[in-house]
């Protein structure tokens, strides 16, 4: 018995060894996103965001793809829901799981010319089997998460309809009976 | 065991607790008086901005820590357990019920009659609109006549709403905006609206929240809020039939039970742990719970169902540019007879849907950057308006809330379950209603060489209420119209709970209106010594 008990000791002592080292491994992937997949980063943007915003622009949107990134918590509470109630907490980070996408795109996205790399994104996300985009980055597939995060935030809309709509600003009420105004350069 | 006496004891801590505790320190002020609320108080406004950014960004809960894991209930529409209750987070909307809504058996020869006369309430509405500071404008129906103007101005109508409201009329059906408790001006020390299309996180406190009127209240040296303490119990004086104490504990040091004493106890927790607590609170005197002589606590639970579309238009509409705020229409709170008898709001609102990004092509392609722009460019020429229309739908005595054994809490309560049923005269009428329903959509889509893009019916009633409905006869209701209870002359049950039917249009104002006059029948026995 006591072996036994040894043993099972000892195996829970590696298991939990095993699961901090993993949660720092995954903290610092989180922490430190893209590390050296920033150049792939910045190239899948490129294929993923559209080219109306400019260089520049894009540069700003794969940065603040980054931000948000580094700012996820894994664990925080997420809205219970009305009518159908749920209590769901945020999933793990998705880091890890960007870097390996990443990883998995690197060579065609840093050698291809643009077509190759459009279709490499895409066989990724067709064996990713990526039906739409998702409400929020869910780290699916780090392509997809990027369109959403860009797409479905209130830049992404401002630009869709090339107007100031400005959504999720609080904007004040005066002139909100006027059409929003014409976009200004790029979103 | 800690003992606390105060001269009111209200349990619960939501909209309902801040209007009664409010207005009875206004007419009592040398009353004392405690709100003892299961959840937390979430005071902490300086962080709202914050937390509504957390919620765009992530989708995290703009509201952390409003509930409590093991306090739920199966049928429940929302988890929100806090101070402030579910109007911490909700969109505001203030719509009045009609006379209808109280006269279903004497107009209609349907479900029953409320003990309260329509003039009666209108007041008690006005004085509502008055304390949450509701802006809007008035209905151009002489049905829904009102004895004093809104207290504020409405909200103005965004260029989506003024596109949405052109195509809505020109279907003849008249709509008017939403009245909603939205500052459009710094009311009663709240700021004016800013647009931040985040109601249910209103970071700058222009929308009405109770923690507002709870934050006064803390400044007075007799009022008391006791928060993370949940009641599990209502017990009577010995031989007698008023209520003595409210047996209670804290979630912070939840081995030491917590009494509280008052000569007169309200119970505001809302249509689903009002009738809860009566039910738990049984004894070999009453073995069926409290103020439940008719059997009725936990009965006719009720609310109302929906229908919805969403409809394509010829009409420039930009998501987004506040998509909270919304029209009316209450022509269909009239209707001719029984025969025709279909209830309803009409609500619409700007909406995204059908014209959102997506990453495949109807031919099933991946889109990529300028191609998924280009995709939801063409799709986003037309806009689209969201319709949604709450009926009227009666309960069923045996729509019920109950005790299930087979879910309990840490505390070892068993926790309640509700399962709404409809009576046999609204189910005989279900397919007449979907019909209009289909009807009333296609001809609002076809005054806009619109589409109606899909339908659909809730699976759920919303704004429910009931469980301890009021009624001027002890053999078939809980407690009159003051929220009385017919058995325990000094437990009183307000707001939500006490409603027969809920109308066929957002509750809130409502539970408000009766809570205020609740507070006037509360005040008078104080004065009777």
């Amino acid at each position: 018995m006591s072996i036994r008990r040894r043993t099972i000791l000892s195996w829970a002592a590696y298991l939990g060894g095993a699961l901090r080292l993993s949660g720092v491994r995954v903290w610092a992937q989180t922490a430190n996103f893209p590390a050296n997949q920033d150049d792939a980063l910045r190239a899948l943007a490129v294929v993923v965001l559209p080219a109306e915003l400019g260089t520049a622009g894009i540069d700003q949107k794969t940065e603040a793809f980054v931000r948000w990134v580094r700012g996820y918590r894994a664990g925080a509470e997420m809205d219970h829901g009305y009518g159908a109630t749920r209590l769901r907490s945020k999933g793990a980070s998705p880091a890890p799981n960007y870097l390996r996408h990443l990883e998995g795109l690197r060579e065609a996205l840093l050698s291809g010319d643009a077509d190759s790399k459009r279709q490499a994104v895409t066989a990724a996300l067709e064996q990713a089997k990526i039906t739409d985009l998702p409400r929020t980055p869910d780290g699916r597939h780090v392509a997809a998460d990027l369109m959403a995060f860009y797409f479905r935030s209130s830049d992404g809309n401002d630009l869709c309809y090339r107007a100031a709509i400005g959504r999720d600003q609080c904007r004040g009420l005066d002139g909100s009976e006027q059409a929003p105004a014409p976009l200004k350069g790029r979103a | 065991m800690p003992r606390y006496e105060s001269d009111i004891c209200i349990i619960g801590g939501g909209i309902t607790a801040a209007m009664l505790a409010l207005k009875l320190s206004e007419l009592r002020p040398e009353l004392s008086i405690t709100v003892v609320e299961a959840g937390k108080r979430l005071f902490d406004t300086e962080n709202r901005m914050a937390y509504r950014q957390r919620t765009i960004d992530y989708a995290e809960n703009a509201w952390p820590g409003d509930f409590i894991e093991d306090q739920a209930a199966q049928g429940v529409i929302s988890r929100t357990m806090a101070v402030g209750g579910s109007a911490l987070h909700w969109g505001g909307t203030c719509n009045r019920f009609s006379e209808e809504d109280l006269r279903l058996k004497s107009m209609f020869g349907l479900y029953t009659d409320w003990p309260l006369a329509w003039t009666e309430l209108e007041k008690f509405y006005c004085e509502a609109e008055r304390r949450l500071g509701v802006s809007g404008e008035p209905s151009p129906f002489a049905e829904d006549r009102r004895s004093e103007p809104y207290p504020m101005a409405a909200m103005a109508m965004t260029h989506n709403l003024i596109e949405l409201k052109r195509w809505a009329d020109q279907s003849g059906v008249p709509f008017q905006t939403t009245p909603q408790a939205k500052n459009t001006e710094p009311y009663d020390g709240r700021a004016k609206c800013i647009r931040c299309n985040t109601c249910a996180i209103c970071p700058t406190g222009a929308r009405y929240s109770p923690d507002y009127t709870f934050r006064r209240l803390l400044q007075r040296k007799n009022f008391a809020l006791h928060d993370q303490t949940l009641v599990r119990k209502l017990v009577l004086d010995d031989a007698k039939s008023t209520v003595a104490a409210a047996e209670a504990v804290s979630y912070l040091k939840p081995d030491e039970p917590v009494e509280y004493r008052a000569p007169v106890f309200a119970l505001t927790s809302g249509y689903c742990w009002s009738p809860h607590l009566l039910l738990l609170s049984r004894s070999p005197r009453f073995p069926n719970g409290l103020a439940n002589s008719s059997g009725l606590v936990g009965r006719y639970m009720c609310g109302h169902a929906f229908q919805s579309a969403m409809i394509e238009i010829d009409a420039k509409i930009y998501p987004g540019m506040n998509e909270q705020h919304g029209l009316i229409s209450r022509q269909f709170f009239r209707v001719k007879d029984r025969e025709h008898f279909v209830r309803h709001d009409l609500r619409v609102w700007e909406s995204a849907s059908g014209h959102e990004p997506r990453l495949r092509s109807a031919d099933g392609r991946i889109l990529l950057g300028d191609s998924l722009l280009a995709d939801w460019r063409q799709r986003a020429q037309r806009g689209t308006a969201r319709v949604r229309g709450y009926h009227d739908v009666h309960p069923d005595r045996e729509s019920s809330l109950t005790l299930d054994a087979a879910a309990k809490n840490r505390f070892g309560d068993p926790l309640p379950k509700i399962d709404h049923r409809l009576d046999a005269a609204t189910l005989a009428r279900r397919d007449f209603t979907h019909e209009h329903f289909q009807q009333l959509f296609q001809k609002l889509a076809q005054a806009g060489n619109g589409k109606v893009l899909n339908t659909g019916a809730g699976n759920y009633l919303d704004h429910p209420a009931g469980g301890c409905r009021m009624g001027g006869d002890p053999a078939s209701s809980v407690c009159d119209s003051f929220g009385q209870t017919h058995d325990h002359e000094n437990l009183f049950v307000a707001g939500s709970p006490t409603l027969p039917n809920a109308g066929c249009t957002n509750g809130t104002l409502t539970f408000v209106a009766l809570t205020l006059r609740s507070a006037e029948r509360v005040a008078e026995r104080f004065h009777k010594g």
